[in-house]
């Protein structure tokens, strides 16, 4: 709802220079009023939709509330709970930061490499673009459910093909050991949407920079490393961050793969799908709201912590 | 300036559009009235697409003879039927008529959602201990639609192709039903696996009911850490005999529906279910399923096997025409015309009537249940009473646990610790 936000300024006072007098300011006045007016459908959607939920939930993480029933105030005890007498919950959190600490830097290493492969200028760009980037439109459907199946099962198409060099494959996705990797390969697999961003950011790079570095003899590794990537920082750090709070959040994946119960033996069990089965299958959404408070700390104090950080590392041309 | 007032009727033409979409969104509440003065009835149940026809087709019939009343269907998937309807009743939104599994019963009746049908609907021709399980505190809030049991599906034909031979299920053991998969999975030369692990409660309360222990007893689990024990062993050996598949891969096919199991794909031998799946497993296998009675326990005087409703109609509490959403069950339940339709869609009919009514009509399949069902009348348990609100989670706990055992990730002295331990509190509430 938020993304399709967009900025909307009375048209006149943005366009024209003000020319002063009475009638104008009435006229700029009555044109706010109909911008006003125009945004009010979208205001309405805000407060209704999703301020209104915030404010909701952020009372039900503090009371007892099957959903069927009337909540009812418990104060801190969700949160006490949380982290005292729920080992489920810590091991959620376990699986979680695990499959992000792997899977992003993973992801962005992929799909940097790609965007290079790419912005070599190859015949037929738009088409590999988009090849590239179905994964990412795929990613969370059913069908890919089954996909995994087939080819992470213990019968699937890695053991078959490992089968040729004489291993016997474990069921990937049915051993609680490997049925996360299975997941993390399937975020990396996803990589199309920072790559178009990469791709976007390598194209803003001036020519003449390499060129430059080449006349000076500085080889292609030593061009990436002190050319591509210094110029390259804001966008990395862009995808980083918004790369860490998508797959914090993830949610499809686990539910899809293991059918909705975080299985084997919880070794798939996502924050947001444990989160999940809390809120509909155990009719405890008081405590279902408090998760999600506390993953919204998490995911603020990492993002806070990510741009404290990128000051020494992020380098923007203007700054220094 | 004159797009000022096409700008106005703009921004009204769109905040027009927006609440007419938003008036559609939040529907008519519980109880609502059609345009031309008919009563609007809501009525919500899972399913598949052909559930939705065949439903759709009774409403029809429903409708023909009660003029008056509109009903209206709300159908949706079975992963996400619970989702739905508790947040419906979370807003104030319950539909009058709410299908409902015994799991779910008491996490519906215990929070004052649904209304006492006692003399309301006619029950007269409904066994009176497959209706007790649809009452709570003596309250009848829920009206079975049809009965199933938990059985052991077997593939006779895979069986004998693999050397070894049906066994005389009025008295086989546990340790008999582990020796065969084993057999069938050697005899076959691995091409056909003995049987499916499952971790279904139902088949664990018949295993304990054998040694004379409900599941539930109250609010607290009537198991014992060595029934569960007992159990996993038996698991434990299978997967040791070669008689089931690895734990990875039982936990894989676990994962998937009926129709992916390794009976359906011709793949293993036995399975076990309840018995309305004997039809999607025939379906998908295309070759000929029986049902057999459970093993039993070493000296054990009850088979343990029971009778439990496929689901109920229940009543919204808050229903504005609870006359008319009763008059709706009663059909659905009683009427030989709806019988006709639904046939053992929803279980085999809980009542007797509609069952002698359709009984010819029946799928090749559903008739060799009831066949099996009759034979096995005199030995089935008494139908168990709804579990205590929490249940819902219990085949997730049980399975979770099952997992950490087969994977030798924890012991069964542990294991069984922790399940009743967490299972426990689960249903304290």
């Amino acid at each position: 709802m938020t993304e399709v936000s967009v900025a909307v300024k009375p048209p006149s006072t943005a366009t024209k220079p003000r020319r002063g007098g009475h009638r104008s300011t009435k006229r700029s006045r009555r044109e706010a009023r109909a911008a006003y007016l125009f945004l009010a459908p979208w205001f309405v959607g805000l407060l209704v939709i999703t301020i209104g939920p915030i404010f909701a939930s952020l009372y039900l993480s503090f009371t007892d509330y099957s959903l069927l029933e009337e909540a009812e105030w418990v104060g801190w005890d969700n949160y006490v709970t949380m982290f005292t007498e729920d080992p489920r919950f810590l091991s959620s959190l376990q699986v979680t930061t695990i499959y992000v600490v792997v899977s992003v830097p993973l992801q962005l290493a992929f799909a940097l490499a790609l965007a290079l492969v790419l912005d070599r200028g190859l015949r037929g760009l738009p088409l590999y673009r988009s090849i590239f980037y179905l994964p990412s439109l795929l990613g969370g459907s059913v069908a890919i459910a089954i996909l995994w199946r087939k080819v992470f099962g213990a019968e699937g198409l890695v053991n078959s093909v490992l089968a040729v060099v004489g291993i016997q494959g474990p069921g990937w996705v049915g051993h609680p050991d490997y049925a996360l990797s299975t997941l993390i390969l399937l975020h990396v697999w996803t990589f199309g949407a920072p790559m178009i961003i990469f791709l976007a950011g390598l194209r803003q790079i001036p020519r003449s920079y390499y060129e430059a570095a080449a006349v000076d003899g500085a080889g292609p590794w030593r061009q990436f490393r002190s050319i591509t990537v210094p110029l390259l920082t804001p966008i990395i750090f862009f995808n980083l961050v918004l790369e860490i709070i998508k797959s914090f959040q993830s949610f499809t994946q686990s539910f899809i793969v293991s059918s909705g119960s975080g299985g084997p033996a919880d070794s798939t069990l996502f924050y947001t799908l444990y989160l999940y089965l809390k809120g509909f299958k155990s009719y405890d959404m008081g405590y279902a709201a408090a998760m999600a408070w506390v993953l919204l700390v998490i995911i603020a104090g990492l993002t806070a912590v990510n741009f404290l950080a990128s000051k020494y590392w992020v380098f923007y041309g203007d700054t220094k | 300036m004159s797009s000022g007032k096409k700008m106005w009727s703009a921004a009204l033409l769109a905040t027009a559009v927006l609440a007419v979409t938003a008036a559609c969104g939040s529907g008519s509440g519980g109880g609502g009235e059609t345009a031309d003065g008919k009563i609007k009835l809501r009525f919500s149940y899972w399913g598949s697409d052909a559930r939705q026809k065949m439903t759709e087709e009774v409403i029809k019939k429903f409708e023909a003879k009660n003029p008056t009343i509109d009903v209206e269907g709300e159908f949706s998937d079975f992963d996400s039927y619970y989702e739905t309807l508790s947040t419906k009743v979370a807003g104030g939104d319950a539909p009058d008529v709410i299908t409902i599994e015994i799991r779910g019963l008491r996490e519906y009746a215990d929070r004052g959602t649904l209304a006492d049908l006692n003399g309301k609907v006619n029950t007269a021709d409904i066994d009176a201990k497959v209706l007790t399980t649809g009452a709570v505190d003596g309250k009848q809030f829920a009206i079975p639609t049809g009965v199933n049991a938990f059985s052991l599906v077997v593939n006779p034909g895979l069986l004998e192709q693999s050397g070894a031979k049906l066994p005389d299920d009025t008295k086989w053991t546990w340790e008999e039903y582990v020796d065969l998969a084993s057999k069938i999975s050697s005899g076959s030369g691995g091409k056909v696996t003995g049987t499916q692990l499952s971790w279904n409660p139902a088949y664990l309360q018949i295993f304990a009911a054998q040694r004379g222990e409900p599941f539930y007893q109250g609010n607290k689990l009537g198991l014992t850490p060595d029934t569960i024990k007992a159990w996993w062993a038996i698991m434990q050996n299978l997967i040791k005999t070669k008689g089931a598949p690895d734990a990875a891969k039982s936990a894989e096919i676990g994962a998937t529906s009926v129709d992916q199991s390794l009976l359906a794909t011709n793949t293993g031998a036995f399975g076990m279910w309840w018995s309305n799946q004997l039809g999607a497993v025939t379906k998908a296998s295309g070759q000929n399923m029986d049902l057999l009675r459970m093993p039993k326990a070493q000296g054990a005087t009850s088979g343990g096997m029971f009778l439990q409703p496929a689901m109920f109609y229940t009543a919204s509490a808050k229903s504005a025409h609870a006359a008319e959403a009763a008059k709706f069950i009663d059909f659905m339940i009683n009427d030989p015309e709806a019988g006709a339709i639904i046939l053992s869609d929803r279980g085999l009919p809980a009542s007797s009537k509609v069952l002698a009514a359709v009984r010819d009509k029946l799928p090749e399949a559903d008739v060799k249940t009831l066949d099996f069902l009759d034979k096995v009348k005199s030995e089935l348990a008494d139908p168990p009473a709804a579990p205590p609100k929490g249940a819902s989670a219990m085949e997730d706990i049980l399975t979770r646990y099952s997992e950490e055992v087969m994977f030798g990730r924890m012991t069964p002295d542990d294991a069984a610790q922790k399940f009743i331990t967490e299972a426990n509190a689960s249903i304290a509430g």
